[in-house]
């Protein structure tokens, strides 16, 4: 029996991923199980809530993969920092105490915390475990693989062969040439969080007009063979600067918004960001379209995978699959840094001779619910409980009758989408559950867009172009079509589009089997699906998250398991 | 409130876990409410509010052990309760109506965590005595902190001139960097 535990962490989102005898048996990210949104620290909790799902325990592990050389990564930021000398100074004391004080010494420091011998601790490239994440989790003999992110140790951009269980790196783009962070830059500017505003700047984008080609275009310069470069002169994160930006992209755009304040598409001000976000959004898609067409170019499959954080705009994405020459693209849930721990896993398996695992067709790798801990703190806490037969049916009657209901079933989903293991669900028909789920239950923008998850086998009735590959991990974006928009006015956003989960019976059980129920109430498999988390939380994940949620948010009921629990004495 | 969450998901006792739960959510609904009122009083000022503030964890219950924890937890509590005393004479005093109430329904909540995990603490500590000398414990580990947190700044400055003359001693070697490594756009071949 082999065993490896790979581990991402450091930079934001560290999660880590088990893989025995060459297939993948848990996956977690740290922040689910500390409570900190995109926790970066390194992931023990993880680790060990991996280690438990498959019964084993530290001594059984043989060896952990690191998911990026820390050295090679020092080298780039010591550069980095000498080359923008003497604009450095501030940032250099942060940069060398946070490099040398933590980072150089990972590996020491994952082999004591885990309790392992420090030769079993190896790394991998950081594009490598994007890439190996991506590929060997796919339905693909062969395929091109793009990774497009911030940074790893050198590469922010890099295009991959896969053959068989074979990865060759072919081309890259360096640092501080970057589409990551081309696109974390404009999200400061436009007033959101980095690592985290990144969806709401690609739903914002959609209320905009692609006003401002010709500024954009002195920001970032396309080549023809699909490789780019910043003008950095606008940017700041090469001297370290946390927002990413230099003034000279305020007097290009003029000042950047203020974070925080309420969002009135009404107004010209911030009409004027939308139309920031839009062409934001518009370059970007154009620069992956290149980037995927030059690696059509150098690999000549028919089939494309993606990862790093870009690959998780899946209005790109769909971009991609409707106007590049690749027949099929698959994007593995977690595509941001918390999926180098899942490479990193099958790396490490590879090393030790296996091959690679199965097809990824579930998100749900995470942790479980202890349903007998779950009732009996329940009830202790005097809410109303009681068993269900059928918790599908009993979700399904709440919907019917116009509730908001909280649902977690088997074990967590892996990256940042709810996909009907810990979600909140409610009828997309019902004109004021937008609202009432965006003020205050979720309490967010009200321009950000709620997904619905329909039943695979139908849905190309209510939405064109779904596709088989990211659809059921909700990594791209299909057309609502016409008959159906006033229908499902909940979900669809303001470009007629939407983000479809479309549902399996393997990769969502409980999800399917309410889908078939709703169906049988109006004809329509349809739910709006959001995660189970209030605003600045990450996603619930244990049984006790569940029910603290439930105890914070006004929502009408929540099934754990077959445990149904409703409002009232 | 995440140390809360913590707790509940690890205490053994499921009545212990139903307690810090409803903690965490009324910790959840202060902040909610110190944070409608803030925006209230900027937007009086004519700013725009401020963000949620991001939540923080030490792992408390995990490094503590459930006993220290919560005479740690107790404390903090007590503390708390003592200085929003202060300040609720203070807006009674200056009638300022909406700061007053907003801290008077808190102090209830936080009256009765302190309490709560009074008498959980001495249930668990097995006596009264026992109890008392974890909240001395806590008392102590809490200087500790003050007194580490006061070291870490220090040692942080310390840190940063090092580094800045570090910094200046490099120079050259920016020089040769920029000259041989220059940062490049485009393709880089990886075979």
């Amino acid at each position: 029996m082999s065993v490896v535990l790979g581990i991402s962490a450091l930079y934001h989102d560290a999660a880590a991923a088990l893989v025995v005898d060459g297939e993948i048996v848990a996956a977690i990210q740290e922040e689910r199980l500390s409570r900190i949104k995109n926790d970066p620290s390194l992931p023990f909790r993880a680790a060990s809530a991996c280690l438990h799902r498959a019964g084993l325990e530290a001594r059984d592990i043989d060896t952990v993969v690191y998911y990026e050389n820390p050295y090679a990564k020092l080298e780039r930021v010591l550069l980095s920092l000498m080359r923008a000398f003497p604009r450095t100074w501030r940032q250099f004391p942060r940069a060398l105490g946070s490099q040398l004080g933590s980072k150089l010494w990972v590996i020491d420091q994952l082999a004591e915390g885990l309790g392992v011998e420090r030769k079993r601790v190896e790394f991998v490239s950081h594009h490598e475990s994007h890439a190996a994440s991506t590929f060997l989790c796919s339905p693909f003999e062969d395929a091109a693989v793009l990774v497009v992110d911030a940074v790893g140790e050198h590469a922010s951009t890099s295009i991959y062969r896969g053959k068989g269980a074979a990865l060759t790196g072919l081309q890259s783009v360096d640092y501080p040439h970057s589409l990551g962070l081309f696109y974390a830059a404009i999200t400061a500017f436009l007033g959101f969080r980095v690592n985290e505003g990144e969806y709401k700047v690609m739903g914002l984008a959609a209320y905009g007009t692609p006003r401002y080609r010709d500024e954009f275009a002195k920001l970032l310069l396309a080549k023809d063979d699909g490789s780019y470069k910043l003008d950095l002169t606008y940017f700041a994160h090469h001297i370290g600067v946390e927002n990413g930006f230099s003034r000279k992209l305020e007097s290009l755009l003029g000042p950047r918004r203020p974070s925080h304040r309420p969002w009135n598409l009404g107004t010209d001000e911030d009409q004027h960001y939308a139309n920031v976000a839009a062409t934001l959004q518009l370059v970007t898609e154009e620069a992956m379209l290149g980037l995927a067409r030059q690696a059509h170019t150098l690999v000549g499959s028919a089939n494309l995978c993606l990862a790093g954080g870009v690959a998780l705009n899946c209005v790109a994405n769909a971009r991609i699959l409707a106007e590049s020459q690749f027949d099929r693209i698959f994007v593995q849930p977690a595509a941001g840094d918390a999926g180098g721990a899942l490479g990193a896993a099958l790396l490490g398996a590879q090393r030790l001779g296996e091959g690679r695992p199965k097809a990824l067709s579930t998100a749900a790798l995470g942790v479980e619910l202890d349903l007998s801990r779950a009732l009996n703190v329940a009830t202790e806490m005097g809410l109303r409980v009681r068993r269900v037969d059928s918790p599908a049916d009993a979700v399904t009657a709440k919907l019917a009758a116009k509730r908001i209901v909280g649902i977690a079933s088997g074990p967590s989903e892996w990256g940042p989408r709810a996909l009907g293991q810990r979600s909140i669900l409610a009828l997309p028909q019902e004109r004021d559950v937008r609202e009432r789920l965006n003020r205050v239950i979720k309490e967010r923008e009200v321009f950000r867009p709620f997904a619905p998850a329909v039943s695979a086998e139908r849905s190309s009735e209510f939405f064109l172009g779904v596709d088989g590959d990211m659809s059921p991990f909700m990594t791209t974006v299909c057309s609502v079509r016409e008959a159906h928009m006033e229908s499902l006015h909940a979900v669809t956003h303001v470009d007629q589009s939407a983000r479809v989960q479309a549902v399996t019976a393997q990769g969502a059980p409980l999800l399917h089997e309410i889908l078939a129920g709703v169906a049988r109430h109006n004809d329509m498999p349809i739910v709006l699906n959001t995660s189970l988390n209030g605003r600045g939380e990450p996603i619930a994940a244990s049984a006790t998250d569940v029910l603290s949620f439930f105890a914070r948010h006004p929502i009408d009921a929540l099934l754990i398991g077959d445990l149904m629990i409703e409002r009232g004495s | 409130m995440v140390d809360m969450l913590e707790a509940a998901r690890l205490t053994p006792s499921v009545e212990r876990a139903a307690l810090y739960l409803r903690h965490a959510a009324d910790e959840s609904r202060h902040a909610k409410l110190f944070l409608a009122r803030s925006a209230e009083i900027r937007r009086e000022q004519g700013h725009a509010p401020l963000a949620s503030p991001t939540a923080d964890t030490e792992g408390l219950f995990a490094a503590l052990g459930e006993e220290f924890f919560l005479a740690f937890v107790h404390l903090g509590e007590a503390v708390a309760l003592g200085q929003f005393r202060i300040y609720i004479d203070y807006f009674e005093a200056k009638g300022q109506s909406a700061n007053h109430a907003l801290l008077a329904g808190i102090s209830t909540d936080e009256c009765r965590h302190e309490e709560y995990t009074r008498s959980l603490l001495v249930a668990l500590s097995g006596s009264e005595d026992a109890a008392k000398k974890a909240i001395s414990r806590a008392r102590r580990w809490r200087a500790w902190r003050a007194w580490r947190r006061i070291g870490r700044n220090l040692s942080g400055g310390l840190h940063g001139l090092l580094m800045v003359s570090l910094y200046i001693i490099c120079a050259p070697l920016a020089l040769l960097i920029r000259l041989v490594t220059p940062p490049k756009g485009g393709w880089r071949q990886l075979k």
